[in-house]
Order: C-alpha cells, then structure tokens, then sequence
C-alpha cells in the first residue's frame, strides 16, 4: 500500500509542478498610464531586476517620445510645429521628424486615406459632447487638410506646414510608432521576446517561455456582454497589429454612428467599415494603414494591403470578416470551431 | 506518521487525495473567478488606492495635482464626470464597462477589472 500511495505521491507532484514553469525563463508584466492610455509591456527574462528594469528603460522612452508629439501640451514640438503653420519652419528632434516622414510615407500609399493633417476637422467634432459641425464648417476646413503642404528638411531637421491653421495630428500613427521604440530599447536590454502593448497597438517580439508564439485578441466591434468582447484570436512573433474601430470614440444621432475615424477628403466619419486590424512588422505601419484600410474600405483597402504586403482582418460595415490569407493558421474566429 | 497510514483505510485515502485534488482545483477556480472586472479600482500617482464593487451606484471625489476629480459609478458603469485638467481626455472617454480611463495630468487612473486589460486567461493582449 505504501508504494502506492508513494505512486500517487508522485504522480500529483509532477502534477503540481508541471502546472509551474519549469523553464528558468518566466514572463513579467508592468503597466503604466502613458500617451493619455495605458501601456503594458510584458517580458521573457530570466531574472525579475532585468525584466523590471528593462520595462522601466522602456517606459521612459514612450513617455519621452510621447511628450515631443503631445497634441494637447503647449510644449511639445508638434504644437510647435502647429502654431508656427504658414509662419515658419520648426527644428526638431530626429524621432519627431522621422515619424512624419513616415506618416507622409502611409499618406502617399494610400492616397489620402491617411492624413496627418487631419487635425483641422478633428477639431470641429466633439464626440463626447454629441457635436456634429455644419457642412460649411467642414467645407471651410477641408483645404487645410494636405500632406502634401509639410514639407521636411532634413538637412536642417525642421518640419513646416505650409498653410496657417493647418494642424498636424499623430494620434492615427504615434502609438504604433512608440510600441516599436519600446521593443528597439527591451532588445538593447537583452529582452529577446515579449509584448508592447499602448492601448490596441501591439507590437510582439520573440516567442513565450513554452515556445510558443503570443495570443493577441481582437476587440468585437459590436460587444453586447461581457462573453462576446473578443471577436477573433491571432497567433503573433515579431509582428505587430494595431487596429482602428468606429467603436471607440462615437455617438449615435438619428440611427446614424458618427465616430472619430474621418474621411480626410470629406470630414465626415468613414463609414465602409467597422473595424480593420493589420498585421505587419512595424507598429508604426501597423497603426497608421490600420487607419488608411478603414477610410478606403474592404475593396481598395485590402488591395493596399496586399501590395504592401501586409496582413488584415477588415469587418466590414455589415459585419462580414475579411481575412488575408497570409494569416492562414494564425487566426481563429470566435465560434466557428 | 507511519502508523496513522497504516491505520487509515482506502475509503480514507480516497478522501484525502479527493481533497488534495479538490484544493488544487479551487486555487485555479478562484483565480478565474477573481479577475471578472466586477470591482473599479481608483490609482492615485501610479499606487492603487480605493476599489468598490461596480455594481453599486456611488460618487467619489479625488484630488490629484490638477485638483478634484468626480468619478461615478452608475448602473455598472464608471466614467469622470468632473476634472480640472487642461485637455479633459479622460471626461471625454465616456462611459466604461471594462477597461481603463487615464487622466495623465491628474495622474488619475479608474480601472474596471483586475489591471485595466482583463483578458481570457489564454490572450496575451487584445487590440480594439
């Protein structure tokens, strides 16, 4: 009887401790309120002071970068950029030119669809307080609304808008753009795999302690309870997603959604879509196209994608999901198993 | 410690192992049961400092550097009502079930769930 219960002994061990990480390496996870959102940022690190203080490394370069291109602080070069609009060229840091120079960059492959300049129409809507703007007021400011009138020196490092009263606004693009800085200083710190997440833009690099690779969820676009929040599940290793949904900042007038994702060509909300997720190797492209897909919708959207070579799962404005098959294997709908 | 298993019968070490098992069993039940988002968890600077149910309708008032803030909670939702910070992102955030609302200046963050990203146990991070 006493081997047996030895037996049985050692089968609930192995139990219990299968249960545990065996592996040395484990995950580590911090969260910190950066950006205006809330930034994760998980690790794979054999030892916790590496793990912590690498997060931390990376944390204050989000929070640094995030104050050169803060839209609502008086002091950060954008709005330095925005107030000297149609004055004068405006020096700055190689991070601020660089993710205008690639904001330009998504603007041109898409055609508009993306636009950094987006910010004079941003302004006339208030999707807290239920304002729409008038068609004259948005017929007023659409001229103001061209990335073709910032013009970039790089030899001098400025950044200038052409028109006075242009704005430019990042917020379609820097989160993404900040995902990847994060990952570039966690591998500086001998991080080889874990996942940078500033709110839905998510950059994941390496695989888990199991070896396998990260499971990211995509967010339903039409959440009626709590069981139904995640609408697909995506296998990812150093890919990036970030996705743009009409959910996120919206109202509803007269039966009709009017969300923060504008047409820059209209300044009315796009409506070919409810949610584009991309998947790619940057974040910042992840961020910036999953915008542009969203304005073009799911015919000459997924026809950039696939010229760009990237992945995206596009719910159109119906409901129907649209997957590339670049993600075959990788992407499981909720339900359909 | 020999003697009392010899004395014990199988119905006996049946039990025991039924209870090992079932209290195994019970860490992961309540791990699970724990991390529903049902509780709103105020951090003032970065530190957790209040939490309340989400389904009990209140308001409270913190202060931060910017000064007070207004949170409510009604009918298992949170929003800031009220704050003295310069853009007011975090009024204009609305109504939330789940998830997080961030007010950077006021170093204010209400959380709805266990970390302001509640997952199933098997994601690692949601994008939306």
């Amino acid at each position: 009887m006493n081997r047996k219960l030895l037996a049985i002994s050692a089968v609930l061990f192995f139990l219990v401790m299968s249960s545990c990480n065996s592996n040395k390496f484990s995950t580590y996870k911090k969260t910190k309120a950066l950006m205006d959102t809330f930034v994760s940022i998980t690790v794979v690190s054999d030892s916790e002071d590496k793990a912590e203080s690498s997060i931390d490394n990376a944390f204050s370069a989000i929070e640094h970068f995030g104050d050169l291109i803060n839209f609502f602080s008086d002091r950060s070069e954008l709005s330095s950029i925005n107030i000297n609009a149609g004055l004068k060229e405006v020096e700055v840091s190689p991070e601020t030119l660089d993710i205008i120079e690639k904001a330009i960059y998504v603007s041109e492959k898409s055609g508009g669809a993306f636009d950094a300049t987006v910010g004079p129409l941003i302004k006339l809507w208030n999707f807290h307080k239920k304002v729409k703007p008038s068609d004259a007021e948005i017929r007023k400011n659409l001229p103001l609304v061209n990335y073709r009138n910032i013009v970039i020196n790089r030899d001098r490092s400025t950044v200038f808008l052409r028109k006075k009263g242009m704005l430019l606004d990042l917020g379609g693009i820097a989160k993404g753009y900040a995902a990847d800085l994060a990952v570039e200083v966690l591998r500086k710190g001998g991080i080889n795999s874990g996942i940078v997440a500033i709110a839905g833009d998510i950059r994941a690099f390496g695989l888990k302690p199991d070896g396998k690779p990260w499971n990211i969820g995509i967010k339903n676009p039409r959440q009626n309870n709590d069981s139904d929040e995640i609408i697909a599940r995506i296998k990812l290793n150093d890919r990036a997603i970030s996705t743009s949904g009409d959910y996120e900042r919206f109202f509803l007038q007269d039966g009709k959604r009017f969300h923060h994702l504008l047409d820059p060509k209209t300044g009315y909300p796009a409506d070919r879509c409810r949610g584009v997720s991309i998947i790619t190797d940057k974040g910042v492209f992840a961020d910036a196209f999953s915008t542009a897909v969203f304005v073009l919708g799911t015919g000459n959207g997924l026809k950039l994608v696939r010229e760009t070579g990237m992945d995206a799962i596009v719910i159109d404005s119906s409901g129907i999901i649209h997957a590339t098959d670049g993600l075959k294997g990788r992407l499981e709908i909720e339900g359909s198993h | 410690m020999k003697e009392a298993i010899k004395n014990t019968t199988l119905a006996d070490r049946l039990l025991l192992l039924f209870l090992i098992a079932g209290s195994i069993a019970g860490t992961f039940i309540a791990g699970k049961a724990m991390s529903q988002g049902l509780n709103v968890t105020v951090e003032i600077d970065g530190k957790p400092s209040y939490t309340f149910p989400i389904n009990i309708d209140r308001t409270i008032t913190v202060s931060g550097p910017y000064g007070d803030s207004v949170i409510e909670i009604k009918d298992k939702k949170v929003h800031i009502r009220e704050t003295h910070c310069p853009n007011k992102l975090c009024v204009k955030q609305g109504w939330i079930s789940n998830g997080a609302i961030v007010c950077l200046p006021n170093k204010i963050v209400v959380i709805v769930g266990g970390n302001g990203n509640n997952p199933p146990e098997d994601i690692d991070a949601i994008t939306g």
